[in-house]
């Protein structure tokens, strides 16, 4: 199998600040721009090494704060990591924030129809599949209507519909699943299983260990930006339980 | 089906087609945004111009009468031509720090965030030739095959623009008052070139400042093609293309830098 993303000894840094460092033009001319320099630097992922085949499934698995919205951002391109080198051959399909990106005030075929193009689609080739995006979101009657008005669950909905239609090479989900209810997480799991089939490889962070389980072929686990163990997701949840148990009972 | 897919990816049509739509929708949200809820919105933007003619031909023209020939044209020519330079850098305060859910988001090139907000300054710039145009006509100026050259004009000032506006949405992602400071460099930039007055009449020891300003070359170039029928002057014009690619380049580069910690900052 080919493997399209490679995650090498990647760490991203970030920069503390002075609590009193200038936000505008003016107080940085009354207090100097000596301020504006960070005055540490703590590190939110760091020596990070991992691959993913095509066709295969990855959970990440960690505490809130383990870095793991940070990694999958660094996967999508935003942002550059400040060690190590990331390759990825393919195109993104990603839906990282519950709220996809999209505007409150376009209707919810304008956003369809810009993710589309976000996740690498022409306009065109877009259009062609709104009525299947459209039908497996279940939004067919709010869709010309301005996003604020879809509830949390709808909007959701229509981000994964966009990322999953766009037959992406990677599909890149952060916890998105955990928003819908029970009957639309399975039916985003068997479209997920069937892209997956076609040859797509799908990193997946989620909270909810049973789902990884169930639906990753291979996990990772992340604590405090690094990488604690990797190996199959059945073994990695394990560790990860113990690890949560274990941190639970040393308080 | 995995190899025609890959071979279609791997092409340049299709990238440079994803591109296109992706700018024309990025446009379109833009202009949408700014007038939903308002279907005068559009017209407000053109009656503005308008209505700094009026004001501005009221203080010159008729109180100070002052002796350009055509001061109609003369002065909405140079209002337009700068009003699309203002709006734009104005609103590229916001490139960045208003478009925190596309920063943040996969696959968005954000070189393009400024593009954008020029482009759609360029729409209404556009909308507005036509008002031109027809003051052109209405005070007998006739067009002329030279006004043809106007495409290449809009083209020259599209970049000059975008020179700026690349380090003004990188400014503002660490400075937000930067549109305060913005708005003032702008007023009075305003008034160091030759919208309402001509060049000629300026003291000698100011001269250098609009050689070196290259809106004087721009307003003058567009006032030479479109009232005068004439070429712009070749040295002028050669001045303000190399100014405005080395701005552009510049304020490119610096932004593409800056633009790795946006996600960070905003």
């Amino acid at each position: 199998m080919d493997t399209v993303v490679t995650v090498s000894h990647v760490g991203k840094s970030y920069r503390r600040y002075h609590p009193d460092r200038p936000a505008t033009i003016q107080e940085a001319v009354a207090k100097g721009l000596r301020r504006m320099r960070h005055v540490e630097r703590f590190w939110g992922l760091r020596d990070i090494s991992f691959t993913v085949p095509a066709g295969r499934t990855l959970g990440i698995v960690g505490a809130n704060g383990s870095g793991k919205s940070t990694l999958l951002r660094l996967i999508g391109g935003v942002g550059r990591p400040d060690t190590g080198r990331i390759d990825v051959h393919g195109r993104i399909g990603a839906l990282l924030d519950l709220g996809a990106g999209f505007h409150p005030e376009l209707t919810g075929r304008e956003n369809a129809v810009l993710a589309g193009i976000l996740n690498g689609l022409t306009r065109r080739q877009v259009l062609e599949r709104m009525d299947e995006i459209v039908a497996f979101a279940e939004v067919e009657d709010a869709l010309d209507n301005p996003i604020r008005t879809f509830s949390s669950g709808m909007q959701v909905r229509l981000g994964f519909a966009v990322a999953v239609h766009t037959q992406p090479d990677i599909l890149i989900i952060d916890e998105a699943l955990s928003v819908g209810d029970i009957s639309f997480q399975k039916k985003c799991l068997d479209r997920m299983k069937q892209i997956k089939a076609s040859g797509c490889a799908i990193l997946l962070v989620s909270h909810e260990n049973s789902t990884v389980e169930e639906f990753c072929d291979d996990a990772i686990w992340l604590n405090a930006g690094r990488l604690i163990a990797q190996g199959s997701a059945s073994d990695i949840v394990r560790q990860y339980q113990a690890g949560m148990a274990g941190a639970a009972a040393a308080h | 089906m995995m190899s025609s897919v890959a071979a279609r990816r791997n092409t340049r049509t299709f990238e440079w087609a994803q591109t296109r739509d992706l700018l024309r929708e990025l446009i379109a949200r833009d202009i949408k945004l700014r007038y939903r809820g308002s279907l005068l919105g559009i017209l407000w933007t053109l009656l503005n111009p308008l209505a700094e003619l009026l004001v501005l031909y009221f203080v010159f023209g008729t109180v100070l009468q002052v002796t350009i020939p055509n001061f109609p044209a003369y002065l909405f020519t140079g209002l337009l031509v700068y009003g699309w330079f203002q709006t734009s850098l104005n609103f590229a305060t916001g490139a960045v720090v208003a478009n925190r859910e596309l920063v943040r988001r996969p696959g968005v090139p954000v070189l393009i965030l400024p593009v954008v907000t020029v482009a759609s300054n360029l729409v209404h710039f556009v909308l507005s030739l036509p008002i031109l145009i027809g003051l052109l006509l209405v005070t007998h100026v006739p067009l002329t095959a030279v006004a043809l050259l106007l495409p290449g004009l809009i083209a020259i000032e599209f970049v000059l623009i975008l020179g700026f506006a690349y380090p003004v949405a990188t400014v503002n992602v660490w400075f937000r008052d930067t549109s305060h400071v913005l708005r003032i460099a702008l007023q009075l930039l305003f008034y160091m070139t030759p919208i309402f007055y001509e060049t000629s009449t300026v003291p000698a020891n100011l001269q250098w400042w609009y050689r070196v300003n290259p809106l004087t070359h721009l307003v003058g170039a567009y006032r030479a093609i479109l009232m005068r029928g004439e070429l712009p002057d070749a040295g002028g014009l050669t001045y303000l293309t190399l100014f405005s690619i080395a701005v552009c380049l510049a304020g490119m580069a610096w932004y593409r830098r800056a633009s790795y910690k946006f996600a960070d900052e905003i």
